[in-house]
């Protein structure tokens, strides 16, 4: 172990320097508080320090402050050395960041059995790190996976889609997805799973799978062996659906908002309909102004038996349709005000003249520059599409 | 304990003092509400006029509530703020819910 013995008093400095590097320890030396931090700087393997309270310049407690206020990115264990022998002294010193004290004179045994404890300390915080950074690694190998399963920004039949997906941490519990259904019929959809982190992402997972079109189940169309042989479903009866298959155990509350819809390309005619989504925005070109398309609906698995409702509009050239998760409307600036569905609204509303992929990087723009921050405490995903026949 | 309870008419009366119902204490709260369930309180009203903020956590603390009581009993949600409102519209927490202006009403409801 690498220790560091901060002792204005030379000849003590140099019996425990003696000592120590006899039980085969590697030591420092530093004859006061200013001298230490210069030497822990420049050998960051050290991990424990053992230093005396009284010093001139800075002393022993002024140096444990400076340690734990440092920005140094490990455990240092640190024992004071004390004449000190009042229990006010030990009080105000483990107040201050010590871990340990020894009395002086020091004892050698005594000093040998409180390293001992200081390294299982260290030992352990080393092994935690170490596990910590196996999970991290596993977490960044799922957030790939989980960016692989991801629809690509297309332009499928007469619509164009686009997406901004950015979750909170390493993986999200939002999913969005988009297809084509037969020849003139597409399919979307956004849903956000409440939580993030990996249930939520496996759950989000899981659904992306049965919301394919080539998926095994029938969530989306129904097969017949007559022609036509299958009947697209209407975007209630999904919901209906996988409300039904998805109920939440009251113990772990593992339900999601989602909006979805089926748009047919030739016509511009859009069928959506959502369980507790916050409700998707019509950019009408035309007129340029940005109406909600709102319709409740009880979020999927909170409670069996539940129905939905079908919104339908019908989409002139050049309009789009922009599907948003919370994250979007409920981050906070430096002041804890959300921004908002109003402020999204007028965002959208100045975006007439921009391609998608700009009104997407300016959405981002607006979001990053609002919370003043690129690590967002919520997952923030939202889908665009425009029909352009 | 951001979370207190009271008996009053036949009532479990539990308050939230606390003005952000999120991730950090729905699963304290979800706690809290079944231990009532456990305890035989099967008249809840929730008094959420402190509440400013509710995530979805924070409504699914309430729906786990309701579930477990699996239709024995009711669960009403009193005093809820606009923001909180607005949530409970978006999500048709009236279909599940009996929701109302405050505590009082709640309990003088039959």
């Amino acid at each position: 172990m690498d220790i560091l013995i901060v002792e204005d008093a030379r000849d003590q400095r140099m019996i425990l320097t003696v000592v120590l590097k006899k039980q085969g320890h590697r030591v420092f030396e530093a004859s006061d508080g200013y001298e230490a931090i210069r030497v822990l700087e420049s050998h960051p393997t050290i991990r424990i320090v053992i230093s005396d309270w009284m010093m001139p310049n800075m002393n022993g407690i002024e140096l444990c402050e400076a340690i734990r206020k440092s920005h140094i990115g490990y455990y240092v264990y640190f024992i004071l050395l004390t004449g000190k022998s009042d229990r006010e002294a030990v009080v105000e010193g483990i107040n201050r960041g010590a871990d340990d004290f020894i009395n002086k004179p020091v004892d050698f045994a005594e000093l040998n059995a409180r390293l001992n404890a200081g390294i299982r300390i260290i030992e352990l915080k080393t092994a935690l790190e170490n596990k910590i950074e196996t999970i991290e690694k596993d977490l960044e190998c799922a957030a790939e996976t989980q960016a692989r399963i991801l629809s690509e920004p297309a332009k499928i039949q007469q619509v164009d889609f686009n997406w901004y997906f950015k979750p909170s941490r390493y993986l999200g519990g939002d999913m969005f997805g988009y297809q084509a259904l037969d020849g003139e019929t597409l399919s979307f959809y956004q849903l956000d799973v409440a939580g993030h982190g990996i249930p939520s992402a496996l759950f989000s997972f899981s659904l992306n799978n049965i919301l394919r079109e080539d998926g095994s189940g029938s969530v989306i169309k129904e097969s017949f062996n007559e022609p036509p042989f299958y009947r697209i479903r209407k975007p209630d009866e999904v919901l209906v659906s996988l409300n039904e298959q998805f109920q939440a155990k009251p113990e772990a509350m593992l339900y999601f908002t989602m909006a979805y819809g089926v748009i047919n390309s030739s016509t511009g005619s859009v069928i959506i309909s959502q369980a507790g989504h916050p409700p998707p925005l019509w950019l009408k070109s035309n007129a340029r102004c940005v109406e909600t398309i709102s319709s409740g609906g009880v979020p999927i698995g909170m409670m069996p038996g539940m129905s939905y409702e079908n919104t339908t509009i019908q989409l002139q050239p050049g309009d789009r349709l922009f599907l948003y998760s919370d994250g979007v409307t409920e981050c906070e600036n430096q002041a804890g005000e959300m921004f908002g569905e109003q402020r999204l609204e007028s965002l959208l509303g100045s975006t007439f003249d921009s391609s998608i992929e700009a009104m997407i990087s300016r959405v981002e723009q607006e979001i990053v520059s609002w919370t003043g921050a690129d690590v967002f405490e919520d997952d923030i995903t939202y889908l665009v599409l425009e029909w352009q026949p | 304990m951001p979370f207190e309870s009271k008996s009053e008419a036949g009532y479990t009366i539990v308050s939230i003092d606390e003005t952000r119902l999120d991730a950090s204490i729905s699963e304290l709260f979800r706690v809290y509400l079944f231990d009532q369930i456990d305890n035989g309180s099967n008249n809840l009203v929730v008094d959420l006029s402190l509440v400013r903020f509710m995530d979805s956590s924070g409504l699914g603390a309430l729906v786990a509530a309701l579930k477990k009581m699996g239709g024995e009993g009711k669960l009403k949600l009193a005093g809820a703020q606009p923001a909180v409102l607005d949530l409970f519209n978006l999500t048709s927490m009236d279909k599940l819910f009996t929701i109302i202006p405050s505590v009082a009403e709640a309990i003088e409801e039959k």
